[in-house]
């Protein structure tokens, strides 16, 4: 008997006058103890499956037909108050943003006597069942806990409250949207070994909805692929992973680039999935406008699911897959060694950056924080070096500092023979004319009250710069140089798509031909199939302007795909640097393995152990 | 915008009065000041006993109520765009200042106006003017000097979520000086917001001006305000309520507009109430 099935499950929404399907036809079973497994890109509809099931749609949006069972119960037709009793009970959720799941004016104690009081858990039970919750997700010291406030724990430690919370009332049924997303690669794997952990032991079913195939093929029994809505592929993990047949499926893992073998050219989709505007207008199959094999017959019939294997079935025609075997992708251009005669652009000398703690009242200063400690570091002409570490280990600080928004304690920072200086001095206007930086997030770094074509060439209008020229000239130079269409000059940044806007965002960075640029996890906000398409599009421009590349991230794979060169930061210290080969291949300190370690591995056969006893702790 | 009700409503009724300031002297079957004191707390004239040349009545002086409404309309809006607009200047130049630069520059400026703000904003109007005396700039300067405090802080906390956007650096980085980050990227960010505010400081500048007419410290004697006709229709509200109702409905209709068209701009201008609006229909 099944836990949670799914039958032909319709949601549509309401757009003006017409309706989308945003979900169409989704069909599922989970059983008792399975984890399944959504894996999809941002607009593919798999957070929707979660609203569904917590009938938490938006304005507008309705399930049209089919049914949704739970343990036997119609869920859709349940009244709002049995489906009230259901959720946090038997079915409980894990959020995406561990911290924004918990409230930051209530301690961890007053939300778990909540959680507990409507479980119906006496009053003198409560702190002995939340103790013993909390140290069930191998929460140290949980009694302390108890009296923090959120906003006090890191986020993988919330996440961990959270996942206590969803699992004390011993729920059948456990839907996890992108539980892991917010968080770093090493946390991310404590917290998925955790919740298999409590899948096997309490036998519970588990939704578990995500962007990342490589993970979800680590972790789940089942996998739904997931695109503008439709199931387009759906089988056993290991089968869909290992041999996808829909030409999307393998897209998004030709998209990823491997940890380890050849470095292969990733093969990017055009374009990106149709939003709800688009999807109105689709005719035939919904993937037909970005599919490499799509023939006539894709545009105009709408492809059924049909078996291929054993459970295994996918929304495509038998004559499109036929010719999509996996070709092998071109090899990249083996990295020829750098001549050591190669201008030097940047040279970082003995940098670091201190924060001094705020004085108390009576004048004593407390301890402050070393963001960077002090380390060098060379870049030259055409060498794209990476900087990999988590989050607050100092990354972003050491791009403010390259870039002159900070101010280095000590050591010294050379751009091209001349010391960084100060905004407005001369120094400066050398400095802006090397040197550009690229965003990690283009939705705040592009001012929404302007124009594509006033972002392109924002630095003409600069004091320091003096440029002439036509403006419009160069913006369709640099939008045919980074791949943006020319008829979204006149939009302004909220008209743009993900991709688009990150383009517009680095083709800004470009307008003054700068000799390197610094970019602050500049695909970590971008989905698998557009990253590939920046990912080539940069390895274009060094080919194309011999450009440098300070290149911050937390995706090893990304790291490993453009650079030659990898510096490893922990906690503001430069731990490890090297060819990122050797460093990949052969890491040295602990910090290293363990983040290479938590990677989930690329091919089908290989096993994937996260977790051992290291020196380095999550906890932080 | 001609979608919203509010503004539709908000904006007639704003565009109704300063039409009627602009073409008062057209407007107006009477002389404002010309008194008839044949004709005195005359009903208006669809009432028994009124007289057609005085379409809303009289007051004790015999003077035209509808006239001086008419007239009134003029001090309204006179001071409501002038107060409001000087509000607005001085506001927003010390909220950028503060929201941009931050540090000991915010801290003394938001210390200002919380201790301006911790006067009554009525009574601070009215010890103004009862230092500089009579006269309607004098009125308007009276308003400016309260109501900048309101733009400043709505404003600052604006400009400081705006400056924490990575547009800001991105355009130091590109070479930008401060003030030109100032004007061409935090500036038409806020003017939405401005917009609004300034719409609905002159909601306050009308009723603080009413206020200080009643009070007999705003303009001079001869300019009729819809204040001082509250203020002579008081007394005489048994046997002519006319004097007080009609300019009081004035007032209020008046206040009712710049809130409807401040509110419903807010919403316009907000992106997320937008959203949630396409969505749902």
């Amino acid at each position: 008997m099944s836990l949670l099935s799914a039958c032909d499950l319709t949601l549509s929404a309401r757009l003006g006058r017409t309706r989308v399907d945003v979900l169409n036809d989704i069909s599922f079973d989970l059983a008792p103890g399975e984890v399944l497994g959504i894996v999809g890109e941002s607009g593919a509809g798999k957070s929707m499956i979660g609203r569904v099931i917590s009938q938490m749609l938006p304005a507008g949006f309705n399930v049209r037909s089919g049914s949704l069972c739970f343990d036997g119960e119609d869920l859709l037709a349940a009244s709002p108050g049995r489906h009230r009793e259901l959720l946090g009970d038997r079915i409980a959720f894990i959020p995406q943003e561990p911290l924004s799941g918990l409230n930051p004016v209530l301690t961890i104690r007053d939300q778990f006597n909540e959680h507990l009081a409507r479980l119906g858990v006496p009053r003198a039970e409560r702190r002995q069942r939340a103790i013993a919750a909390l140290a069930s997700v191998q929460l140290p010291r949980p009694a302390d806990l108890l009296d923090r406030y959120s906003f006090q724990l890191s986020g993988g430690m919330c996440q961990r409250v959270l996942i206590a919370m969803a699992f004390a009332s011993n729920p059948a049924l456990l839907v996890a949207d992108e539980p892991t997303t917010a968080l770093d690669v090493i946390t991310q794997a404590h917290i998925v070994e955790l919740i298999h952990s409590l899948n096997r032991e309490h036998r519970t079913g588990i939704i578990f909805i995500t962007h990342d195939l490589r993970l979800a093929a680590r972790i789940c029994d089942k996998l739904l692929v997931l695109y503008a809505g439709e199931v387009i592929e759906s089988g056993p993990a290991s089968a869909v992973f290992a041999d996808p047949r829909h030409p999307y499926t393998r897209a998004l893992q030709a998209a990823n680039p491997p940890l380890t073998g050849p470095r292969r050219q990733l093969v990017a989709l055009p374009e990106q999935m149709p939003g709800l505007q688009a999807l109105a207008q689709v005719e035939g199959c919904r993937f037909g406008a970005r599919c490499p094999i799509a023939d006539a017959q894709c545009r105009s019939s709408q492809p059924t699911l049909r078996e291929v294997g054993q459970g295994h079935t996918v929304r495509c025609s038998p004559g499109c897959e036929a010719g999509a075997r996996r070709g092998d992708r071109p090899l990249l251009p083996q990295d020829v060694a750098l001549p050591s005669t190669a201008p030097i652009i940047l040279e970082l000398g003995g940098v670091s950056k201190y924060y001094p703690g705020n004085r108390t009242w009576y004048g004593r200063r407390r301890a402050g924080v070393a963001a960077v400690k002090p380390f060098d570091l060379t870049i030259r002409a055409g060498e794209f070096v990476g900087v990999v570490g988590e989050s607050g280990s100092g990354k972003s600080t050491l791009a403010r500092l390259v870039m002159g928004l900070e101010r280095p304690t000590t050591g010294s920072i050379v751009l091209e023979g001349k010391e960084v200086a100060v905004p407005g001095s001369v120094a400066w206007r050398h400095r802006v004319a090397t040197t550009q930086m690229v965003f990690q997030d283009p939705q705040s770094a592009l001012n929404p009250r302007r124009r594509v074509i006033d972002l392109l060439t924002q630095a003409f209008e600069s004091t320091v710069i003096p440029q002439q020229g036509d403006r419009a000239a160069r913006a369709r130079e640099l939008a045919s140089e980074t791949g943006l269409p020319a008829d979204i000059l006149s939009r302004y940044p909220h008209q743009l798509s993900g991709g688009q806007k990150q383009r517009v965002n680095i083709a800004r960075a470009l307008c003054m031909a700068p000799r390197l640029l610094v970019a602050d996890e500049i695909v970590s906000g971008l989905d698998v199939s557009v990253q590939a398409q920046i990912l080539n599009l940069l390895l274009r421009l060094r080919e194309e302007r011999n450009i440098s590349i300070l290149f911050i991230s937390h995706d090893l794979s990304v790291v490993r795909y453009l650079c030659r060169r990898v510096l490893v930061m922990y906690r503001g210290d430069v731990v490890e640097t090297g060819s990122t080969e050797d460093v990949f291949a052969n890491p040295q300190h602990a910090y290293t393995k363990a983040l290479l370690r938590a990677v989930p591995p690329d091919e089908a056969g290989q096993s994937w152990t996260p977790l051992q006893a290291e020196a380095v702790d999550d906890a932080a | 915008m001609l979608g919203s009700p509010r503004v539709v409503v908000g904006g007639g009724l704003v565009l109704l009065l300063l039409l009627t300031a602009l073409l008062a002297p057209w407007l107006a079957p009477n002389d404002p000041n010309a008194q008839d004191l044949v004709n005195v707390l005359l009903p208006p004239a669809w009432a028994t006993g009124g007289d057609p040349a005085f379409p809303l009545g009289t007051d004790n002086l015999g003077r035209c109520i509808l006239s001086r409404l008419l007239y009134g309309a003029r001090v309204a809006s006179y001071v409501a765009i002038t107060a409001s607009f000087f509000a607005m200047l001085i506001g927003t130049a010390l909220a950028v200042v503060a929201g941009y630069f931050r540090g000991w520059v915010d801290w003394t400026i938001s210390r200002i106006v919380d201790v301006w703000m911790s006067f009554p904003p009525v009574i601070l109007s009215l010890v103004l003017l009862l230092a500089f005396g009579a006269g309607v700039n004098r009125v308007v300067l009276g308003i400016v000097l309260v109501g900048w405090t309101r733009f400043c802080r709505v404003l600052r906390a604006e400009v400081l979520s705006l400056g924490r956007r990575d547009f800001v650096p991105a355009a130091r980085l590109l070479g930008f000086s401060h003030l030109r980050i100032i004007g061409k990227e935090i500036l038409p960010n806020a003017l939405s917001l401005i917009v609004t505010l300034i719409s609905l400081e002159m909601a306050v500048a009308v009723i603080v001006e009413a206020i200080l007419s009643f009070t007999g410290v705003s303009v001079e004697a001869d300019i009729p305000t819809w204040g001082v006709m509250i203020a002579d229709g008081r007394t005489y509200i048994d046997e002519q309520p006319g004097a007080l109702a009609f300019p009081a409905l004035a007032i209020f209709l008046a206040v009712l507009g710049f809130n409807l068209l401040g509110d419903g701009l807010r919403r316009l201008f907000d992106p997320r109430l937008g959203l949630s609006r396409s969505q749902a229909t």
